[in-house]
């Protein structure tokens, strides 16, 4: 996404609702969390749970292969926990339609149900 | 503690059956209480998207459960039982996956459906570009792998439906009971029939009469169920599991849970994949009766080893039985040419393919002796035969000395493919396909559309998070257990869930349990379905009727027209299933990826690029469609049939969703920015009035 779509025209400048901005920025990091999990987890368990040298005698970590708990259980809580902090700490709330919108929309909203 | 194991028999059955009427009951009580929320409200804002006015449990919980299909609870078990620990990796995107699927797109979707008073996918599209055009082709890629998929998910209920009953006699006296004309419908057989007609009527009847809200309901409650079985059982199959190995060969290691779990890995380490071939069948004594001609699927055949060896054991796959006066099944593998039924009658010389499956772990045969010996395994194999000409192969990987230990690493035993089930390409693959390809799914971007306000959302996501944490990686520990526990499962797995729900909860007493356990996976694959059927009739209902044939259409006359579409659809999809497709499993993918390289891409852009225009989005759209279309006409081509060519190993959805991207930026770029008005509407705060 470019800056390019700050003026769409020639017009004076357009104002974004900070709502929309925020939730950009919300997807923008939820994007950056998968990366993050993606990076960890594939290359943490092909390095230590692919190929092992003695997979007979296979480390294991609360009974799981350790591969496996490192690699996918203990990421998983972490993004538990970082679920829980995004959710109710960083996300903000917000009117999902603006009152002036709906003001807007309340003169042909009637019109419709005058015609059904 | 201890318990005796029994078997999958008539008192199971018995608790199966009645879980599954009140089960029915329950949802009908639901549509009919939705149909009743219709009443005084603006139809088809109610009808298909519940007012928009989801609280945070059915919100949570429909969109949990409609992700959740029937793989998840057949599939998914089957495939742990058959690949092992790898599983956990092939899953691992879904700890990512709620925060992605609902919070990337959610606020934005929800917010930009009310400024166009949008009621379906298309419908955003159409209003936010105010292109006709581009609501169209919205509309008609949804229709085409939504009605593949929902004849797919159709057969899959059945067949869910259909292992959940055949222990039932009374179920088989029914199905046996229907006429001719009504079993030559179907070239399934006459017990996939009913299970179909009660599966698809069920489903169509109760999302026709109730709509969007009898279907998030029944979500709901299918959720509840899903997650109550899971808890259920991990400790069940922990506990049991380690028993079995205590008591076999290594008294004093199950002390503690975590001990058991460290018992089952370390069996796990040492196992060997069974075999899978065939042999030739002789019946000893030629005078057998007509009861001891029978070879019924699954049972067990011992052979005697030869010197020094100790005795082979093998598994009739399926099911045959021998003609009067023959003595002898030949097994010859012609091309899968003349393949038997199931119980049919044929002569002895006729080609057949009676496959069996060689158990070749030794602690795999010492358990299955203890099943047969304490009838926790039933053998109803009463006539003798002796085995001949046996021909079986090893897995592609995981049988060989230096592959040893594949169940309990990465890449996984696999029987065909000699790298192995998940080579590192397909595990990136799969972490685009949870998390990324499931927030391109228009599923669960209707849902998205549906919730009520902002602090729904946020605690939604929170509640699915816990949810998934609390299904998906426990189901991994419980059918690892459940391959030390019911060995040779390979060769049927997709019993596997409503096996071990059975043998868990009967083996303490509390054999009613089963019944409940049994239904989550019911529950998950009617989820599914009743959400795509919805999804159907709203393009066709709103997106083609109402905005493109007759805007001026009455309420009244929406509302017939949603019931019979939603009915129509239904039913259609149901004399579909009847004769199903070939490739179904591989439909199935092909769609489920198919959308989410068509709709991602366009969606994002729509949502969240204030210079994104209709020709930009359309361009992602088709593109998307096209290079996902082409990755699986090449790989027909090649002659690998419905599988998709897997360019660097990816999975298509990866290169669709990359084209998808990169073709939308680009030719957005190159054409005219967007209207001010439009950009004004959905991206700036309305102007106020002095």
């Amino acid at each position: 996404m470019t800056n390019s779509g700050q003026q769409p025209t020639e017009e004076a400048p357009l104002e974004y609702d900070p709502f929309f901005l925020h939730a950009r920025r919300e997807a923008v990091i939820i994007f950056c969390i998968w990366v993050v999990a993606l990076i960890w987890a594939v290359p943490f368990c092909y390095y230590n749970g692919y190929a092992i040298d003695d997979p007979v005698n296979i480390p294991t970590t609360l009974g799981i292969p350790s591969w496996l708990l490192w690699g996918i259980a203990m990421p998983w809580f972490l993004a538990d926990i970082f679920t829980t902090w995004f959710c109710f700490w960083f996300m903000k709330d917000g009117d999902l339609v603006h009152p002036a919108h709906e003001n807007s929309k309340a003169a042909p909203a009637e019109s419709q149900e005058a015609t059904s | 503690m201890s318990w005796t194991p029994v078997l999958l028999g008539a008192d199971s059955g018995t608790a199966v059956l009645w879980t599954f009427l009140v089960y029915i009951m329950g949802v009908f009580f639901i549509a009919w209480l939705s149909s009743r929320l219709l009443k005084g409200r603006n139809f088809l804002n109610e009808y298909f998207l519940g007012s928009r006015g989801l609280g945070v449990w059915a919100f949570a919980l429909t969109l949990a459960a409609t992700s959740s299909s029937g793989g998840s609870f057949m599939g998914f078990p089957s495939l742990i039982y058959t690949h092992g620990w790898s599983l956990g990796l092939w899953i691992g995107s879904y700890m990512v996956v709620p925060i992605c699927v609902m919070g990337i797109l959610g606020k934005r979707i929800n917010q930009v459906a009310r400024l166009s008073e949008s009621i379906t996918v298309p419908d955003i599209l159409r209003d936010r570009f105010r292109s006709v055009s581009f609501g169209l082709i919205a509309v008609g890629l949804i229709v085409f792998f939504m009605s593949f998929n929902l004849v797919a998910q159709f057969k899959g209920g059945s067949e869910i439906l259909r292992t959940l009953l055949r222990p039932i006699e009374a179920f088989g006296d029914l199905a046996g009971s229907l006429p001719d004309w009504a079993t030559g419908l179907s070239n399934q057989g006459s017990d996939y029939l009913l299970c179909l007609l009660v599966f698809g009527l069920a489903v169509i009847i109760y999302t026709t009469y109730g709509g969007f809200h009898a279907v998030v309901w029944t979500d709901v409650m299918q959720g509840v169920v899903m997650v109550i079985g899971v808890i259920i059982m991990l400790p069940l199959a922990i506990y049991q599991a380690g028993t079995v190995i205590q008591d076999t060969q290594e008294p004093g290691i199950a002390a503690s849970t975590t001990s058991r779990l460290e018992s089952v890995t370390r069996r796990m380490a040492t196992m060997v994949p069974p075999r899978k071939g065939t042999a030739t069948f002789t019946l000893v004594d030629p005078k057998a009766t007509q009861e001891q001609r029978v070879l019924p699927s699954g049972s067990w055949i011992f052979v005697a080893g030869e010197e020094g060896a100790s005795d082979r054991l093998f598994k009739i796959a399926k099911g045959y039985k021998l003609a009067s006066g023959s003595t002898s099944l030949v097994a010859e593998d012609q091309n899968g040419n003349g393949k038997l039924d199931k119980g049919e009658d044929r002569n002895a010389n006729d080609v057949l393919d009676p496959e069996i499956w060689e158990i070749v772990d030794l602690n795999d045969i010492l358990q299955v002796r203890k099943r047969l010996e304490k009838r926790t395994e039933a053998n109803n194999l009463t006539g003798v035969f002796a085995l001949s000409d046996i021909s079986v192969r090893d897995y592609a990987y995981g049988a060989k000395p230096e592959e040893r230990g594949a169940y309990v690493t990465g890449p996984g035993p696999h029987r065909d493919k000699v790298d192995g089930f998940l080579p590192l390409s397909l595990a990136i693959s799969f972490f685009f396909m949870w998390a990324i390809s499931g927030t391109g799914q228009p599923s669960n971007m209707v849902r998205l559309m549906a919730f009520k306000d902002t602090p729904t959302l946020r605690r939604s996501i929170f509640t699915v998070a816990i949810y998934y944490s609390l299904i998906y990686f426990p189901l991994v520990i419980i059918f690892c257990c459940a391959r030390v526990l019911i060995p040779g499962m390979e060769s049927e797995p997709d019993r596997i869930m409503p096996q071990i729900a059975v043998e868990l909860t009967q083996n303490i007493g509390m054999g009613w349990l089963a019944g409940l356990l049994i239904a989550a996976p019911f529950a998950a694959v009617m989820s599914t379905v009743d959400s795509f059927l919805l999804m159907i009739s709203s393009g066709l209902v709103r997106d083609i009727y109402q905005r493109n044939i007759n805007p001026e259409v009455t309420e009244k006359k929406i509302k017939r027209l949603s019931y019979l579409f939603t009915m129509l659809v239904g039913l259609g999809a149901l004399l579909g299933a009847m004769n199903p497709p070939e490739f179904l499993q591989y439909i199935i993918i092909y769609t489920g990826s198919g959308l989410a390289s068509c709709f991602l891409a366009a969606v994002v852009y729509a949502l969240f690029w204030p210079r994104s225009n209709s020709q930009g989005c359309i361009a992602a759209m088709l593109s998307g469609f096209l290079a996902h279309l082409s990755l699986y006409l090449v790989g027909f081509l090649r002659g690998t049939g419905f599988s998709a060519y897997r360019l660097y190993g990816m999975d298509p959805v990866v290169i669709g969703l990359l084209v998808s991207f990169v073709v939308g930026f680009v030719v957005t770029l190159l054409t005219a920015p967007p209207p001010r008005d439009l950009v004004q509407k959905y991206f700036c705060k309305p102007k106020t009035e002095p």
